[in-house]
């Protein structure tokens, strides 16, 4: 398994409950009920489907989105209007981290208004929800059918494949089981993996990049001939072989190979703009004032990059979807049901392409598949106002 | 008192040497960008190559055992049996040393031979290559050219029009063609087309061209070809035009913000010479170095694409052979598409400085 779980469990609900306290107790505290109510049911949420990760991300940006509506910045030393003798500058911990939260608070409701304000990207956004949803809660609600069902057969047919009826909505494959389940118990695995190798692509990129373009010299040259090396050999036909040696038992190394052949493109693009952002006024003043090299990265140039960082993670989750379901499709990588991969593998192997009553055995996964894949794209539209302040400037 | 040492003032110093001569000849051929680049490139190919030649012989199984577990479930062979029968058929000895393999194939390499296929009755790589490529070449030339015609035209009155009900009916087009992956539009076009909805034939247009129709300008063989390059062209051209357009359209919109696009205007310009002498010829430089490099990409086609359509191209033998273990075909058409992409970089980079003097002058 890899750095992600997604399945729902009841520890999961107790986490995400427990998680979704903290929030409530401050909303209780400063008067925000309904706010801090939206707080745990959101934590619940994410506990009961991403168990302790989910939880812990949900409790931090809800407490700060409750805070930030409970706390007014008049206490704030720095924007106080009062005299500077009346101002008191020591400021306590807690105020701080206070201060720091309803910031953190007010960033999230901008970003969350500006989410809903593109209403492609908006879209885009509850396809994704949609699908992470019913791979996480469907299993709880659709059992799994795993075995061969002769008795399905109807009379006077040739194989077990059904057409949607109304008992099985999407029909019946080539052993007679219900598709519908298949396509609820399938995407799971595939959806994980590719949104890991993404992230670990992306991050990879992301570090390198920056790490070429801020020491150069004889590393930044080493690091970009890899890149280039990479990036002239056929991705496809390469991870072709590499899936041939490497015989996965593991999703997750699949991932791994992923991003290690698909960083280079996103490493060169951050490699430039950084190599670009060094040379600007305000970093260059942040490095006059001798900030430190922290503050410059997090606070000066992260920023800047950052809608171009997650657009382009989306568009690795895509391609890595791709890659994947291509390898699968290929027959290239151990066969696990239920998932969509296999499910269009053996669809075709069994002859559904051919048989008009087993069609919805490759065109279901093939048009799950497509529809993630059309929201990921239409919810970057959506990323890029949240992270790039500029395009929401009517806001 | 040490001596003076004497020196002739009639003769010059020092005589521009040939060995100073030649190294500053050395040295503008280094400079120059040609050069540079071509032995980058030779680099960049041999690296390739030997790192293709370590990995797909780490594959699990060799081609002899492929063929011997062929044998022994096709025939019901005993391992041995399989095996002598086997032994006979291949050119390879898997237990030669890497090294030794490795030097022989280099060796022939530099000498332009590609070596022979494993299992395929010792055929020469390259007749193999030669007779998949053009299949590849053909159907996804012509699906990219056909999309970046489309993509130009298109996204170029998309951003003129930007705004009406035009633009926003062909963006969302282009956003779905942009995010839909080719299989599965290749899918959709076969059961939806081909079994639900039959709208054609489908066994007519999946497949290679009929064996018993003589090869040759006749039109009998053209209407064959085209009938079978037309479902993977199609889909080339849907899955690929979103992208173009989309491209093209925030090309054209970044040019016609240009302070000579409004001077053009004020100048009196006819509308028609603004649009194809101002803007759409500037706003295509930035696609014409992507058409390039996916120029490149060409050759490693679609494997999936050729696969689904059982078309013959370069994509699906590869994976054939990589199903068979014939290294020295795979070897081949890796070494043949890496070159495509390394050339077609270097052209991406020669044209720019054609079709954009800004950029040659800038790099003095």
């Amino acid at each position: 398994m890899g750095f992600l779980i997604a399945v729902a469990t009841i520890p999961g609900l107790i986490i995400g409950i427990l998680c979704g306290l903290v929030p409530l107790g401050i909303g209780l505290r400063y008067q925000q009920l309904s706010w801090g109510i939206v707080g745990l049911v959101l934590c619940a949420l994410a506990g009961f489907s991403f168990s302790l990760i989910g939880g812990f991300i949900l409790l931090v940006l809800t407490t700060a989105v409750v805070i930030s509506y409970a706390f007014v910045d008049r206490e704030d030393p720095f924007t106080s209007r009062a005299s500077i003798e009346a101002v008191n500058f020591e400021e306590s911990q807690l105020e701080f981290l206070m201060r720091q939260m309803a910031a953190l608070g007010r960033t999230i409701r901008q970003s969350v208004r500006a989410l809903i304000r593109n209403k492609a990207g908006f879209l885009g956004f509850l396809g994704i929800l949609f699908f992470v949803g019913i791979s996480v809660f469907g299993p709880l609600f659709v059992e799994y059918d795993g075995d061969t069902h002769v008795e399905r057969l109807q009379p006077g047919a040739r194989t077990l494949f059904q057409k949607p009826s109304s008992e099985f909505i999407l029909g019946l494959d080539w052993k007679g089981r219900d598709i519908f389940s298949h396509m609820v118990h399938g995407g799971q695995n595939l959806i994980i993996t590719s949104i890991e190798a993404g992230l670990i692509a992306t991050l990879v990129a992301v570090v390198v990049g920056a790490m070429a373009a801020m020491i150069g010299g004889v590393v930044d040259q080493i690091l970009s001939a890899i890149a280039n090396f990479i990036l002239t050999i056929p991705q496809f036909p390469l991870l072709l072989v590499l899936a041939s040696i490497l015989s996965f038992s593991n999703r997750f190394y699949l991932a791994l190979l992923f991003a290690a052949l698909s960083w280079p493109a996103l490493m060169r693009a951050v490699r430039a703009q950084v190599l670009s952002l060094r040379e600007r006024d305000y970093v260059q003043a942040a490095v006059a004032l001798d900030l430190g090299l922290p503050h410059i990265i997090i606070r000066e140039v992260l920023p800047n990059l950052m809608s171009y960082i997650v657009v382009n993670m989306i568009f690795s989750i895509r391609s890595a979807m791709y890659y994947i379901v291509g390898l699968v499709f290929l027959g290239l990588v151990p066969l696990e049901e239920p998932d969509w991969g296999v499910m269009i593998y053996v669809g075709r192997q069994q002859g559904a392409i051919f048989n008009s009553d087993g069609a919805s055995m490759i065109l279901s996964p093939v048009i799950a598949i497509a529809l993630f894949q059309l929201s990921l794209i239409l919810f970057t539209r959506s990323l890029e106002e949240v992270f790039n302040p500029r395009l929401r400037s009517g806001l | 008192m040490g001596v003076i040492p004497f020196r002739r003032t009639d003769q010059p110093v020092s005589q521009p040497s040939l060995w100073s001569l030649s190294k500053k000849l050395l040295r503008a051929v280094y400079r120059s960008y040609i050069f540079r680049v071509t032995v980058q490139g030779i680099l960049t190919l041999w690296v390739v190559t030997t790192c293709t030649f370590y990995m797909i012989r780490k594959m699990p199984n060799n081609p002899i055992e492929v063929k011997i577990d062929e044998f022994q479930t096709k025939q019901n062979l005993t391992y041995e049996e399989a095996r002598s029968k086997v032994a006979g058929l291949f050119d390879y000895d898997p237990d030669a040393p890497f090294i030794e393999q490795y030097t022989d194939y280099m060796g022939n390499l530099v000498q332009g031979d590609l070596g022979r296929s494993i299992t395929t009755g010792r055929t020469p790589v390259s007749q193999q290559i030669a007779k998949y490529l053009p299949w590849t070449l053909f159907a996804v030339g012509l699906g990219l050219l056909i999309s970046f015609v489309i993509g130009m035209i298109v996204g170029a009155a998309m951003a003129y029009w930007r705004g009406t009900v035009f633009d926003n009916v062909m963006t969302a087009f282009a956003s779905i063609s942009y995010g839909i992956p080719d299989f599965v539009i290749a899918f959709m076009i076969l059961l939806i087309g081909g079994i639900q909805l039959e709208l054609f034939q489908v066994g007519d247009y999946i497949g290679s061209v009929d064996p018993e129709i003589k090869a040759g300008l006749n039109p009998e063989y053209i209407r064959s070809l085209l009938q079978h390059v037309l479902l993977p062209v199609t889909t080339y051209v849907l899955a690929s035009v979103g992208g173009w357009m989309l491209t093209m359209k925030s090309s054209t919109i970044s040019t016609l913000g240009e302070d000579y696009i409004t001077v053009a205007h004020a100048r009196g310009l006819s509308q028609r010479r603004i649009l194809f002498g101002y803007v759409g010829r500037n706003a295509m430089l930035p696609l014409m170095t992507r058409l390039a490099i996916s120029v490149g990409f060409v050759l490693s086609g679609s494997i999936i694409i050729e696969y689904i359509f059982i078309y013959p191209g370069l994509g699906k033998y590869l994976f054939e052979m990589t199903g068979k273990r014939d290294y020295t075909t795979i070897q081949g058409i890796f070494l043949v598409t890496s070159a495509a992409v390394v050339i077609s970089n270097i052209l991406a980079d020669l044209l720019y400085g054609v079709l954009d003097p800004r950029v040659r002058v800038g790099s003095k």
